[in-house]
C-alpha cells in the first residue's frame, strides 16, 4: 500500500503514545483511580493486618500486600482504566474519527497499551519505593526481574481483556460496571485483599482460573521467596492465555463507532 | 470538469428496509456540493458511505477515482471529514490536537496555517474543553483541513452555531472553495446551502427529489408568486380576500398566498382592501426562496422513515 513505512510507523506510534500519555496525566479521575487509590490500599491493609501476620503467613504485613496491590493495580489501570477510557473516546466519536484518517488502527491500540504500561511502571515503582521505605520491604536482583516480567506481561494481558470487553460496554457507565465487577471479586478471590492462607480451598480454586491470581502469586513469589524471581510457567502461561484470547476477541469485535450509531 | 464523486444507482437497505432506493449524482472538481433533505431520508447513509465508514448493497461509488468501501490510507490522504457530532478531548489545546492529527497524514498544511485558516490563532493554545462551540467546531474543520485535502465532507457544519458563528463560517467555507477544494456540504439551513452551493440536491424517502444550482431550483416552482401581509385585525382568515383563487395561509399573523397569476390576484387583493376599508400592513410580494421549495419536495411527514440511529448497525 502506498504511503506505507514502518520506521515513520513507529514514530507515529511514538508520538501518540505520548499525546495518549499527556491526556492521561491532565485527566485527574484516571489519575487518582489507577496512581493514588492503589497506595492507599497498601498502607490501608499494611496497617489493618499489621499484628495478623500469622493468618497471613509472611513477615510482615506489607511484604505480603506491596505484590498484592501491586497486581491489582495492574488489573485497575489495564483492565478497568483502559476499558473506561476506550469506551469513552469511542462514544464521544474519538475513535470514529481517528477511524478517518489514514491513521493506522493499530497505532491507536498500540499507544493505548504502551501508555498504559508506561503508566503502570511508575505507580509499581512509587508503590514499592513507599513499602521499602516504609514498610522495610527488601527487594533483592531477583525481586526485580520477577517484577519487571510480571509488569509487562502481566499488564499487556489486563489490557488485553480490558479492550475486549469494550465491545459489551455500550457507554462508559456500563464500563465502570464491567470494570469494576470482575476486578473487585477477583481481588478476594485471588488473596489481594484477603490472605490466601485465609480462603477456602475451593474459592481459591476459582480464582486459579483467572489471570489477577496468577499474577498475584507470582509476584508475591517474587518478593516472598528468597533467591526466586517468581516466574513460572504456569503463571506466565496463564497470564499469556488470557493475554492472547483477549486480544484476539479485542481484535474481532473492536468498535469504532459509537454505539448509539450518531 | 473533472468529477471527483461518481455516484450511480446507489442501494442500501437496513434488514428489509431499503434505505436509499437508487441514487445517482456527480459532484465536479471545485464545487460546493449542497447535499440536503429532512432527517431520516438516507442522508447521513449516504454521506457515511461516501466517507468509507458504512457498506453499501449495491450501485457504483467513487470518490477520487477510488471506491471508499476498499480505499485505504493512500486515499485517507485525500480526503478530510467533518463529522457531525463527534467530540473532540477537552484536555488537550488546540495546537496540541491540530498537531497530532497532521501527523497522520503524509503532506499535512503548516499546523500554524491550518490554526490561522479555521479562525483560532488567538485559542491556539486554550484547551478545547474552554472553547464556545463555535470555536470548537472551527477546531473540527481545522482536523478536516489539516491533512490539505482534495475533498472535505462538511456534515451540518454551522448546526448549533449562533448566526455571527455560522457567517464567519461561510466565509471560511467559501475561502476553501476558492482554494480549489471540494466541498461536499450538508445542512439543515436553507439560506446556508442557498448561500454557498454551486450545486444542490434534495434527498427525499431515499430518493432524489430535486437536483440543480440553487436559482435553478428556485425557479421549480414555476412563475409563482409569493404574496404576504399582515391579517388585518378584526378579519378571520375566511374573510379575507374576495374574488383570489389562491388558498390563503395564515400563520401567525402572517397571511400567504402563493400565486401563478400576481398581477390579477394582487390587483383583486387590493381592489378588495380598498372596498372594504382594510390597510393591509407589510404587504410584500417575493419569488420563492430555496426554502418554498425544500417545504415543497422534502418535507413530507408520511415519507420519514425512524432515524438511522435505531436501524440494527453493522
Amino acid at each position: 500500500m502506498l504511503g506505507r513505512c514502518p520506521v515513520n510507523d513507529l514514530t507515529l506510534a511514538a508520538y501518540q503514545t505520548r499525546y495518549s500519555l499527556v491526556g492521561f496525566l491532565r485527566n485527574p479521575r484516571a489519575f487518582v483511580f489507577t496512581v493514588i487509590m492503589p497506595l492507599f490500599l497498601l498502607v490501608i491493609l499494611s496497617t489493618i493486618f499489621e499484628n495478623l501476620t500469622s493468618f497471613i503467613g509472611t513477615k510482615t504485613a506489607a511484604i505480603y500486600y506491596t505484590p498484592a496491590i501491586v497486581s491489582y493495580q495492574m488489573m485497575l489501570a489495564g483492565f478497568n482504566s483502559l476499558n473506561q477510557s476506550v469506551v469513552a473516546d469511542r462514544e464521544a466519536g474519538l475513535l470514529k474519527r481517528f477511524r478517518g484518517t489514514p491513521m493506522p488502527s493499530w497505532i491507536y491500540l498500540t499507544a493505548e497499551i504502551v501508555r498504559t504500561i508506561a503508566v503502570v511502571i511508575c505507580a509499581v515503582v512509587v508503590l514499592v519505593l513507599v513499602g521499602i521505605i516504609f514498610y522495610h520491604v527488601k527487594v533483592a536482583a531477583d525481586t526485580v526481574v520477577g517484577l519487571a516480567v510480571y509488569t509487562v506481561i502481566g499488564t499487556a494481558a489486563m489490557c488485553a481483556l480490558g479492550l475486549a470487553v469494550t465491545r459489551v460496554c455500550s457507554n462508559t457507565d456500563e464500563a465502570a460496571v464491567v470494570g469494576v465487577f470482575p476486578t473487585l471479586i477477583l481481588a478476594f478471590i485471588s488473596g489481594v485483599f484477603v490472605p490466601e492462607k485465609l480462603l477456602p480451598a475451593w474459592l481459591k480454586d476459582i480464582g486459579l482460573v483467572f489471570p489477577l491470581e496468577h499474577l498475584a502469586k507470582g509476584l508475591r513469589m517474587a518478593f516472598v521467596a528468597r533467591a526466586s524471581t517468581g516466574i513460572t510457567a504456569e503463571d506466565i502461561g496463564v497470564l499469556a492465555l488470557w493475554g492472547i484470547v483477549g486480544i484476539v476477541v479485542a481484535i474481532r469485535t473492536f468498535r469504532w463507532e459509537p454505539v448509539g450509531g450518531r | 470538469m473533472q468529477t471527483v464523486i461518481e455516484v450511480r444507482d446507489l442501494r442500501k437497505s437496513y434488514g428489509d428496509v431499503e434505505r436509499l432506493h437508487g441514487i445517482s449524482f456527480d459532484v465536479q472538481a471545485g464545487q460546493i456540493f449542497g447535499f440536503l433533505g429532512t432527517n431520516g431520508v438516507g442522508k447521513t447513509t449516504t454521506i457515511e458511505i461516501l466517507e468509507g465508514y458504512r457498506s453499501r448493497n449495491s450501485g457504483k461509488v467513487s470518490v477520487l477515482g477510488t471506491d471508499p468501501a476498499h480505499a485505504g490510507r493512500a486515499w485517507r490522504n485525500r480526503v478530510g471529514l467533518v463529522l457531525q457530532e463527534s467530540e473532540l478531548d477537552p484536555v488537550y489545546t488546540v495546537r496540541e490536537t491540530v498537531a497530532m492529527f497532521a501527523r497522520y497524514f503524509k503532506a499535512p498544511t503548516a499546523i500554524d496555517r491550518t490554526i490561522i485558516a479555521a479562525g483560532l490563532s488567538d485559542r491556539a493554545d486554550e484547551r478545547i474543553g474552554r472553547l464556545s462551540g463555535g470555536e470548537k467546531r472551527r477546531v473540527d474543520v481545522a482536523l478536516g483541513l489539516v491533512g490539505d485535502p482534495e475533498v472535505l465532507f462538511l456534515d451540518e457544519p454551522t448546526t448549533g452555531l449562533d448566526p455571527a458563528a455560522r457567517r464567519e463560517m461561510w466565509t471560511m467555507i467559501e475561502g476553501l472553495r476558492d482554494a480549489g477544494k471540494t466541498i461536499f456540504l450538508t445542512t439543515h439551513y436553507m439560506d446556508e446551502a442557498q448561500h454557498l452551493s454551486d450545486h444542490i440536491i434534495i434527498l427525499r424517502a431515499g430518493s432524489i427529489a430535486a437536483e440543480g444550482s440553487p436559482d435553478e431550483l428556485s425557479h421549480k416552482l414555476g412563475s409563482t408568486s409569493i404574496v404576504s401581509f399582515v391579517l388585518p385585525p378584526g378579519l378571520t382568515s375566511a374573510q379575507l380576500g374576495a374574488g383570489i383563487e389562491a388558498s390563503m395561509d395564515v400563520n401567525a399573523g402572517l397571511v400567504r398566498f402563493r400565486t401563478d397569476a400576481l398581477q390579477r390576484d394582487l390587483a383583486a387583493l387590493l381592489r378588495w382592501a380598498e372596498r372594504e376599508g382594510v390597510q393591509l400592513l407589510n404587504l410584500q410580494v417575493t419569488q420563492p426562496t430555496l426554502d418554498d421549495v425544500f417545504v415543497e419536495l422534502a418535507e413530507s411527514p408520511q415519507d420519514i422513515e425512524p432515524d438511522v440511529g435505531s436501524m440494527p448497525g453493522e
